[in-house]
């Protein structure tokens, strides 16, 4: 008997006229690692919020069909039970805990279970061990990284020694190695444990291979479930992109046989392209590989960070000279950062959390003055008294696009902005609505929109003073890959000769297809800085998977494009010769 | 502003037993809003003082005391005006529509400003139980009794220094979008921070729903609960609710005597008696206590 079986589940959340879920019929075996992925509003949280007895329970609307735990109607069954059997950890680790100190927090569950006090320290000790929390203990949660935060929420959950553990998206809201952190827990909790494991997830280089059964939804219906391997040859034939992308790659290159592993991809690759020499000239030159290599550590050759269409005699927009800061309780924040930022540029800015980079956006900005060090806008020097966002000129975007959100209709929230610097609209609204896609949303309230909607409306609330700098901090958190694509697609748009964009991200996927400079920053300092192809391809965990499988094989390789247009010929030809040298 | 929130140093006053720690701040309270004889109350204030002291709280102190001198200023100002219980005027002033004849007498100046003293003595109290306290354990300690106010103060304990982050983060988007603070009429200055708040308000409720279905997803609601933190009552945790409660029947024995008290109109009383002298000596015997076993506890062992 499966632990978990849904049976036709159509599901209306209250006051909504669009199902979100659509006749789902799926199994859960019992020690199953299920990934569920898909779009923005696919209703993959959904149905796992439905797993976890929350829909309709905790929502209310219109639910018909069946969940089925292990034979019971979910709805059936006693509350307290079902969530001894089945515990759900959330995506945003701030909007889940509850208690003010970690060790309390672990036990909230145990408390609400009526555990009595010996059991609830057994459990919370060995969680502790297990998930090696042992330095939170004590601690106030406010005071925890973001990872350990989320660690805190799954050790809650697994306290309460569920069979089934239910994730959404819990790796959306961390940095790569935090993230890489849990990912790794939860397969453990899988093999180790034994704990049936469904992950609603959207970064998938990292999880995909975990999985032994992935689920892809659209429009609240279950369009693919198979094996990883399965579902990568079926959605592509769909046009469906929910795939890391090593497995795209040979699946768009026609491979048979599909790796969804870097270490398979890599293993196809030597079959096919013989190994070159890391210090080998790359298997085809282009225009990228004639520009200098920086190591770490090393300061770059300005000119190689210019691009084809990119004006350096103009002068730099933006100058950060010898730049120091340190907030009150923590030192040293940013130390020694010297900086030119020149018009048409786009940067990202790479690094773990706490590394200073949101710090290091807030002083470009003009929001924070450096200790020591200047900071020149447009030549200007900018000190307390002429803050870089005064002369309206530079657009900044925060973590959390709803803090901009407080007008009534759309276009109130760009007039505000306008107003505010005394800027006549003269076509700005309506020019920066359709550009952001975003004219048919123009009188309605902005919080009554999609996340990635109100991202937009954010951005465009500060881009219609139309800046020549852009600093966007970490701007696709909890985005999905089309959400990705589309702000893609926006700064792309933007991105013209004059205007120049930061971005501080930890989405290297992202940076690799959209910066063409990329700086890493490591405790406050820059560690790195050169062309995008040089700092990604050379750095050994701020890579992107292609450039993982690549390494070797061809330099300078970050994305799924680069990858067909460099060593697609070759591929196909060797692939061709050894068919033929088959057939002969 | 994080300084103002509870954190864990490590201290004796930090360890002790909530319950104990919690009557004797409540103790405080009691005998400041219970004395008016103006020497009691700058007694009480002094002990507190230690106190915060040995919780390395002074910054935290000057916080609430700038924050209590400033609520006190309109009762210095105000109670000369309005009160005429006074017998001896200092000053006659004009008549008023809604106030009067306004005579200033040294009774009510004198009444206004030990008013202000117990209010600092309050702020204080206020202060101490802040720095002293871990929130979890006081509500811990008070969830037994009413559990869902204690978690709706607990869920605001945890949320408000991150709120107080989000504020500060509000604030710096609408300055990036042309918002200038220190322009404008009060009114405008006052609307644009409004602004702020309501933003907050706005984010904080869309929050709110997955905090409780996170809770809901742990079970939070789905029967008797029980309690994780036990925390041993030990001998000084005895020592010091004894002190404390010694105090307060101390106090209230002084207050019925008529000590403690004082006669403001229309002629101030005496300030102090032998017996005053006796009781002050008692009371602050009592509630330097803990201090006295604070500082032993840094320095010798065998208070450990």
């Amino acid at each position: 008997m499966p632990l978990f079986q849904v049976r036709d589940l159509h599901y209306y959340y209250p006051e909504s006229e669009k199902p979100a879920l659509k006749g789902i019929n799926i199994s859960v075996e019992e020690g199953e690692f299920v990934l569920v992925t898909g779009g923005s509003g696919s209703g993959k949280s959904t149905l796992a919020r439905a797993l976890a007895g929350l829909v309709p329970d905790f929502y209310g609307g219109v639910f018909r069909g069946e969940v089925l735990f292990r034979g019971r109607n979910i709805r059936c069954m006693d509350r307290r039970k079902l969530y001894r059997h089945v515990g759900m950890v959330f995506q945003d680790p701030e909007k889940q805990l509850v208690k003010t100190e970690a060790e309390a927090e672990i036990a909230f569950g145990l408390e609400n279970l009526g555990l009595p006090q010996q059991e609830m320290f057994r459990r919370v000790a060995e969680v502790m061990d297990f998930l090696d929390l042992k330095e939170t203990k004590g601690r106030f949660v406010d005071k925890l990284s973001g990872g350990q935060k989320q660690k805190i929420a799954l050790a809650s959950v697994l306290a309460m020694q569920p069979e089934a553990i239910i994730l959404d998206e819990p790796t959306s809201q961390l940095d790569p190695a935090s993230a890489e952190e849990l990912l790794n827990l939860i397969k453990r909790l899988n093999e180790e444990m034994g704990k049936t494991i469904v992950l609603v997830e959207q970064r998938l280089e990292r999880c995909f291979h975990m999985a032994d059964r992935v689920a892809i939804m659209k429009d609240g219906e279950l369009t693919i479930e198979g094996t990883p391997r399965d579902v990568a040859a079926k959605s592509i034939a769909c046009g469906i992109h929910f795939i890391p992308p090593v497995t795209r790659f040979f699946t768009e290159m026609g491979f048979s046989r599909i790796p969804i592993t870097v270490k398979e991809g890599r293993r196809i690759l030597k079959e096919n392209i013989p190994q070159q020499d890391s210090d080998a000239e790359p298997i085809q030159s282009t225009d990228f590989s004639k520009s200098k290599q920086i190591d770490n550590g090393c300061c770059p050759d300005p000119a190689s960070l210019m691009r084809p269409d990119f004006d350096r005699n103009a002068g730099a927009i933006l100058e950060l000279k010898n730049v120091w800061f340190s907030y009150k309780d923590k030192e040293n924040v940013l130390q020694e950062i010297n900086l030119e930022i020149f018009p048409g540029e786009f940067l990202a800015i790479l690094g773990a959390n706490g590394a200073g980079k949101s710090t290091l956006l807030k002083i470009m900005s003009g929001l924070l003055v450096p200790d020591r060090g200047r900071v020149l806008f447009c030549g200007n020097e900018c000190g307390k008294k002429r803050e870089v966002y005064r002369c309206g000129k530079v657009a900044y975007l925060s973590q959390n696009p709803n803090d901009y959100l407080f007008q009534d209709t759309v276009e109130q929230e760009l007039c505000f902005t306008l107003k505010n610097f005394g800027i006549p609209d003269g076509g700005r609204i309506d020019r920066i609505l359709d550009k952001l896609d975003l004219k048919q949303h123009k009188n309605k309230n902005p919080r009554d929109l999609s996340s990635g909607e109100r991202q937009r409306v954010a951005l465009a609330s500060v881009l219609v003073i139309e800046p020549v700098l852009v600093l966007l901090d970490e701007p696709t958190r909890g985005m999905d890959y089309g959400l990705k694509a589309a702000l893609g697609t926006c700064l792309a748009e933007l991105d013209g000769k004059k205007l120049s964009i930061v971005m501080v991200t930890h989405d290297v996927e992202f940076a690799a297809e959209h910066a063409k400079r990329v700086i890493i920053l490591h405790d406050g300092k820059i560690a790195s800085d050169g062309p995008a192809e040089h700092v990604l391809g050379n750095s050994i965990y701020y890579s992107t998977q292609m450039a993982r499988m690549c390494k070797g094989f061809a330099r300078n390789i970050l994305t799924v494009e680069d990858a067909i247009k460099r060593l697609g010929p070759v591929l196909t030809q060797n692939r061709q010769a050894f068919t033929e040298r088959g057939s002969g | 502003m994080e300084e103002l929130f509870y954190r864990e140093k490590d201290l004796f006053l930090q360890k002790l037993h909530p319950t104990a720690a919690m009557v004797f701040i409540c103790v405080l309270m009691v005998l400041s809003l219970i004395f008016t004889n103006p020497l009691y109350l700058a007694g009480l204030f002094l002990c507190t003082g230690f106190l915060i002291r040995e919780l390395q709280g002074l910054k935290s102190w000057e916080f609430f005391l700038k924050a209590g001198l400033l609520m006190t200023i309109p009762v210095m100002i105000i109670n000369p005006l309005v009160s005429k219980a006074g017998a001896t005027v200092l000053l006659r002033g004009p008549r008023l529509p809604a106030f009067g004849e306004i005579d200033i007498s040294m009774e009510a100046i004198f009444y206004g400003a030990v008013m202000s003293l117990r209010l600092l003595d309050v702020m204080s109290v206020f202060c101490l139980y802040n720095i002293m306290l871990h929130p979890d354990k006081t509500l811990n300690m008070l969830e037994r009794f009413a559990f869902k106010s204690t978690l709706v103060l607990s869920l605001a304990t945890r949320m408000f220094p991150a709120m107080l982050r989000r504020l500060e983060n509000i604030r710096e988007i609408q300055a990036v979008r042309g918002v200038d603070f220190e322009k404008g009429t009060f009114k405008e200055v006052l609307d644009k921070y409004m602004n702020l708040i309501y933003i907050l308000l706005l984010s904080s409720l869309e929050d709110s729903m997955e905090i409780a279905e996170a809770m809901q997803a742990r079970a939070f609601g789905s029967g008797r609960r029980t309690c994780y933190i036990r925390i041993p009552f030990k001998p000084r945790d005895f020592i010091c609710t004894a002190a404390g409660i010694a105090a307060l029947f101390a106090g209230i024995f002084g207050a019925v005597k008529g000590y403690g008290t004082m006669v403001f109109y229309p002629y101030l009383g005496h300030l102090i008696s032998r017996e005053d002298i006796l009781l002050l000596l008692f009371l602050h015997m009592m509630l330097l206590i803990p201090v006295f076993m604070s500082w032993g506890w840094r320095r010798c062992r065998y208070f450990r």
